[in-house]
């Protein structure tokens, strides 16, 4: 009679005798459901953590990358190695359209990976394990995994973040022994990391420049975009790009301009005003660099010539 | 019944001994005997075509998407891809539905309830808004302006006239359902119906309960993010963004599913004149879903930061998933419903001869049958599974998600409403199905194409596949990953179900289209093609178990849902550890 008033008396009709049970068995497993949650926490092994700081991009991208100078061991397809010490922090950032660094990790050993992202909102999946984290920007989230076997695995994206989130895949290495190291062509990397000085006030000659420069497209991700080897990606190659004449528009108008000092500044400091043809769709965000930085990446795109 | 009088614009003929009783405002049906309003005809017309419209443009959307991702074909070039994700999410998912609610709120509110509408000329203005808002959106999507996804997380941003149209949908949506509540108020008032609401008509009133909650949550993140968009809010905190639309996104699912269960309980009442076998415990369930449709958005944020495990445990549960335990009671009061009026009408040997003497050639009650089994078995068991805090770590973002809610959404939702449209196109549209032959296969089509789909797709989630992701072999990444080589079986599965429930739904809108506009006329009960059926006698005794047949079917699922419950936590405990 659902179309109906129901008929007189409904309120107070018995409940079924198979409708009771039902009713009974259903309630015990919405209640067994939240219990084993609960326990789950004091049994299980895999709990998202409640440990989350606020922070700013420009905060976390800093302390990033600091980190990521500091720990380097080297570098595999333009983006950053570190190795890092058990039970030690370790800062994974995601940005358009990167996971950085790539992480060597040490079987059943914790680590305290603070992650977040440096524009949009992203997605931390790891694979093939499959274990997957929302990543916001603005949000510190700390996770302590521990690796319980060992090989190579990939940090992919699976939240929308723009035209070249399907490109957007890191990796982990997780090894039991020094020799494994080997396998993923690791060997030769520095033991231990060390810092390049860059508080002296020397003049710093061209050769150094370059290498610095390069440490900046490494550590600021630039490689997400740019190729150096002249195959274009999202953003045009670096190769033979110093001294050309590049159509670009601004304004909406096409003009042509000299790739110089000047507009490799103006690129990077203002990205939108100037927009190279054919790149309209993948517009480059704004990357918080130094003079000096810019200087050195200067240097390095000099130096990658045709 | 057959000698009351249709009084229609375009059939003027009121005998004149009759004309006096019938108000000029209302038809009598001829068929049910029920007092139709033709001004909320009219409406619920104009609504309902547009929900088939919305429809014909997500599937269409849908199937682009569906060769793209088999990645043989790879059809889209990336940008169109994110587009159309965009584009399908929101007419699948927010056009198609709620035109169709609002059309199925109109018909609840005044049709079965013998009373006029309040409103009509507002009506027209919440339609209009929200016919504007659709144009708006899908034009600002389609010129490449709000490549945001239906979620549109900030700070992705959109252009502002997408927002705009979105929140004028919301507010004809918004219209609508006050309307609605306006109707209630007039029939409670001149007592057009008993002491209480019909079933449907109290489920509808949940529904729309529901959507008031749902849409003024959606305006409190809405229009900030508009006013955003326009420069004039400097920030949207992503995490409170995620948050508060979630509070939009899943609550309004919970619409579909109060809105879904009514239509169970009305193609119970027309196939087989049956009813709840206790009206009281269906109504407790409807009003379950009101209280603890919290659980809903809690569930987005499992993997989140920002939030601590307490909230998300507590806020997914309250101690005893009492959402889900409505949809439980439900999912044995509904077939107990067809059970027990089958049994009193005489099928009642063994534990399924009620199932198999059903009246499968009548479409609407086998979508419904198939509607309850898809949302049971592969919707509701996904859904509990995934929104449990730990499991959501290896399906969270995963194409697993859009898999789960393929099941309820699609095979619940969508199923549901195009099986009620074959009661709909000779009651309200006064037409003719043409095509009764094709009607017939219509639905076991679309379940095994979206069953195949959905279930793909939440196997290739388990394996790793992200959702939203143009290029699963990440060309152009500075490395490449292969996914367990069983995908490629999994991704021909889905592309196969996809392609049979496109064809599926092709048919569905071909019967209707050619029904509405060149069927020919209802005239009279003689006309109708689906069996309206009188009420069940009442039972002769009360005996032990009122439906054993129900019990038996819920019991199995209660066993498949185990199944997969500890296969997932298996699955849980593979995985590296995490704290």
């Amino acid at each position: 009679m659902s179309l109906l008033s129901p008929a007189e008396g409904w309120y107070y009709k018995k409940v079924s005798k198979d409708e009771k049970m039902w009713m009974l068995i259903a309630l015990t497993l919405c209640i067994m459901l939240f219990v084993w949650m609960v326990l789950w926490h004091v049994y299980g092994k895999q709990n998202p953590s409640s440990i989350t700081y606020k922070t700013s991009t420009v905060e976390f991208a800093q302390l990033a990358e600091a980190y990521t100078k500091q720990n380097m061991i080297g570098v595999d397809n333009g983006i950053p190695v570190v190795r890092p010490q058990p039970n030690t922090d370790v800062f994974v950032m995601a940005e358009m359209w990167r996971w950085s660094p790539i992480l060597v990790l040490q079987i059943n050993q914790s680590y305290k990976m603070h992650i977040s992202s440096k524009d949009v909102v992203h997605g931390l999946s790891i694979q093939p394990v499959n274990m997957n984290f929302q990543v916001y920007p603005t949000y510190d989230y700390l996770l302590e995994f521990k690796p319980t076997e060992a090989g190579e695995y990939r940090i992919i994206c699976n939240e929308f973040c723009g035209i070249g989130h399907h490109t957007m895949i890191g990796k982990i290495v997780v090894i039991e022994k020094e020799e494994d190291l080997k396998k993923y062509g690791y060997e030769n990397f520095k033991k231990a990391p060390a810092a390049i000085k860059t508080t002296t006030n020397q003049p710093v000659s061209e050769a150094d420049k370059i290498l610095l420069g390069e440490q900046v497209f490494t550590l600021k991700g630039c490689g997400a975009c740019h190729k150096t080897d002249g195959t274009v990606l999202i953003g045009p190659s670096w190769k033979g790009l110093y001294g050309k004449q590049e159509k670009v528009k601004e304004n909406g108008e096409t003009i042509t301009v000299k790739v110089d000092d000047d507009y490799i500044k103006e690129s990077i400091q203002n990205p939108s005003k100037k927009i190279t043809a054919g790149f309209e769709k993948t517009p480059m965000p704004v990357i918080p660099m130094t003079d000096e930085d810019i200087d050195n990446l200067i240097a390095y795109i000099k130096s990658l010539k045709n | 019944m057959s000698n009351t009088i249709e009084v229609t614009e375009t059939h003027h003929e009121p005998s004149p001994n009759k004309g006096t009783i019938i108000n000029t405002i209302f038809r009598v049906c001829d068929i049910t005997g029920f007092k139709v309003d033709l001004r909320a005809e009219k409406l619920i017309r104009v609504n309902a075509v547009a929900a088939v419209v919305s429809l014909l443009l997500a599937v269409v959307a849908a199937i682009l998407l569906v060769f793209t991702r088999y990645q043989p074909v790879h059809l889209l070039p990336a940008e169109w891809y994110y587009r159309l994700v965009t584009f399908h999410g929101l007419n699948a998912l927010i056009f198609w539905i709620i035109f169709f609610e609002i059309a199925g709120l109109y018909f609840g509110s005044t049709v079965i309830l013998n009373t006029r509408f309040c409103a009509p000329k507002l009506g027209w203005v919440g339609f209009i808004l929200m016919v504007l808002g659709l144009v708006m959106s899908n034009y600002m999507i389609l010129i490449g302006k709000a490549d945001v996804m239906l979620t549109s997380y900030t700070p992705l941003k959109a252009h502002p006239l997408y927002y705009l149209g979105v929140i004028l949908f919301a507010v004809g949506a918004l219209i609508g359902v006050i309307l609605f509540f306006g109707n209630l108020m007039i029939a409670r008032r001149e007592k057009t119906y008993g002491d209480s609401l019909p079933l449907v008509a109290y489920g509808l009133m949940t529904a729309a309960i529901i959507a008031v909650i749902t849409l003024a949550t959606g305006a409190i993140i809405y229009i900030p993010t508009f006013l955003w968009s326009l420069g004039l809010v400097q920030n949207i905190d992503p995490a409170m963004y995620k948050l508060i639309w979630w509070g939009l996104g899943h609550s309004s699912q919970q619409i579909n599913v109060a809105a879904m269960v009514s239509i169970w309980y009305m193609v119970s009442f027309l196939a087989v004149g049956g009813t709840s076998i206790n009206e009281r415990i269906s109504r407790t369930a409807f009003v379950l879903y009101i209280l603890f449709i919290c659980l809903a958005s809690a569930h987005h944020l499992l993997t989140d930061p920002g939030v601590s495990s307490a909230w998300k445990v507590w806020n997914t549960s309250y101690a005893m998933y009492l959402a889900v335990l409505a949809s439980m009671i439900h999912a044995f009061a509904v077939p107990s419903s067809f059970e027990s009026a089958q049994r009193r009408w005489g099928y009642n040997k063994g534990l399924f001869e009620w199932l198999s003497k059903a009246p499968w050639g009548n479409p609407a009650f086998s979508s419904i049958i198939l509607a309850v089994i898809g949302f049971g078995f592969i919707g509701g068991t996904t859904g509990v599974i995934f929104g449990m805090e730990q499991t959501n770590i290896i399906v969270h973002n995963t194409i697993a998600i859009p898999g789960h809610f393929k099941g309820t959404v699609v095979i619940g939702t969508t199923l549901t409403f195009m099986g009620i449209t074959y009661y709909l196109i000779p009651l309200i549209f006064r037409r003719k199905i043409v095509g009764m032959g094709w009607a017939k296969w219509q639905p076991w089509l679309f379940f095994i194409g979206i069953a195949l789909l959905s279930i793909s797709m939440i196997v290739l989630g388990q394996l790793g596949v992200p959702r939203r992701h143009w290029d699963a072999t990440f060309s152009g990444g500075p490395f490449t990953y292969n996914f367990n080589p069983a995908v490629d079986f999994f991704w021909t599965l889905m592309m196969l179900g996809g392609s049979l429930a496109f064809i599926s739904v092709t048919i569905w809108i071909g019967i209707v289209v050619t029904s509405v506009f060149f069927g020919p006329r209802v005239n009279g009960p003689q006309d109708m093609q689906l069996k309206i059926s009188p009420l069940a006698p009442p039972a002769k005794s009360h005996k032990g178990f009122e439906a054993p047949g129900t019990l038996v079917l819920t019991l199995i699922f209660l066993l498949v849902f185990l199944a997969l419950f500890f296969l997932n936590w298996k699955w849980l405990a593979a995985t590296w550890n995490v704290k």
